[in-house]
């Protein structure tokens, strides 16, 4: 990772919600939006590293903002981000996402059905557009300082 | 403000307005003049999990008791749910197509699905379980749920 793609990057952290349609549908999100469609300026923290600690982890988050993806309301992933001294930037919940987008259902564990994908992919759309926001603001903000 | 009876299972608390009548998948009636407001029991709402969409019968539809008055889709499962009374949807509540997460947040107050007017209230109620019979058959089913878990 380069010196000006860190300065840059957004953490995403999506639920680890193991065994749950919504929490595989944000964590689908997670990947297309970090492997696909924003790769140099996000990076994906895994909520289980958080959860056990991991110093690499807690260090990303010191630097960046974080862009966190909850499946259910109990919200682990936002959390934790605040627990570990983190900066939420904007929260957001599969359930919500789904209501704005009925067409796509999502079913499906380990794998999920063409709506689930649909909708992650609606999901990393609305969170890539949060992305593009963050990093325009910490580029002026750059220019500025 | 309803009185509740209340049981404490694992780390579930539930509560049973005492106010209203019940059908025994947990759908509420609360007798209100002539018109009968119903929704979904806590206990109900909480198996049954977060709330996408309430598809509610539209006003004018007819029911008869027992028949599908509303779908629930949730992040568990679709519910179809049946109508504890009888009667002509007169009013349907409008909160349910921009937040049915209402019925998660107050099942017994903001989160009522719709408005009835009852053909016959008194011999659907006779069909109906008053709240302290809800109360032993819902402690029944939690506590049946939570051996599953």
């Amino acid at each position: 990772m380069t010196g000006a793609k860190q300065k840059h990057s957004v953490i995403i952290v999506p639920c680890s919600g193991i065994g749950k349609t919504y929490g595989t549908v944000s964590r689908e999100a997670a990947y297309y939006l970090t492997e696909d469609a924003r790769p140099a300026e996000t990076r994906l923290v895994p909520l289980s590293l958080l959860v056990l600690g991991d110093e690499a982890a807690r260090a990303a988050l010191a630097d960046s903002p974080a862009v966190t993806i909850d499946g259910c309301k109990l919200a682990c992933a936002t959390k934790m981000v605040e627990e570990c001294g983190g900066s939420v930037a904007r929260e957001f919940a599969v359930l919500e996402v789904y209501r704005r987008n009925k067409q796509f259902k999502p079913k499906g564990i380990a794998e999920l059905n063409e709506g689930g994908q649909q909708l992650a992919q609606a999901l990393a759309q609305e969170i890539a557009a949060v992305v593009d926001t963050l990093v325009s603001e910490e580029s002026e903000r750059g220019e500025n300082g | 403000m309803p009185e509740y009876l209340e049981t404490t299972l694992d780390k579930f608390i539930f509560k049973v307005a005492t106010d209203r009548y019940y059908n025994r998948e947990g759908v509420w009636a609360k007798f209100e003049a002539n018109l009968v407001r119903i929704g979904l029991s806590d206990f109900l709402q909480q198996r049954s999990g977060d709330v996408a969409f309430a598809d509610i019968k539209p006003v004018s539809s007819s029911l008869d008791f027992g028949e599908e008055v509303a779908v629930i889709e949730t992040i568990k499962v679709d519910i179809s749910l049946s109508s504890p009374v009888a009667g002509v949807v007169v009013e349907v509540n409008p909160a349910m197509e921009s937040s049915p997460e209402a019925i998660n947040q107050d099942p017994y107050g903001a989160g009522w699905l719709a408005v009835i007017e009852a053909y016959d209230w008194e011999t659907d109620r006779a069909r109906l379980l008053d709240h302290q019979s809800y109360f032993d058959h819902m402690k029944v089913e939690a506590e049946e749920e939570t051996k599953k878990r």
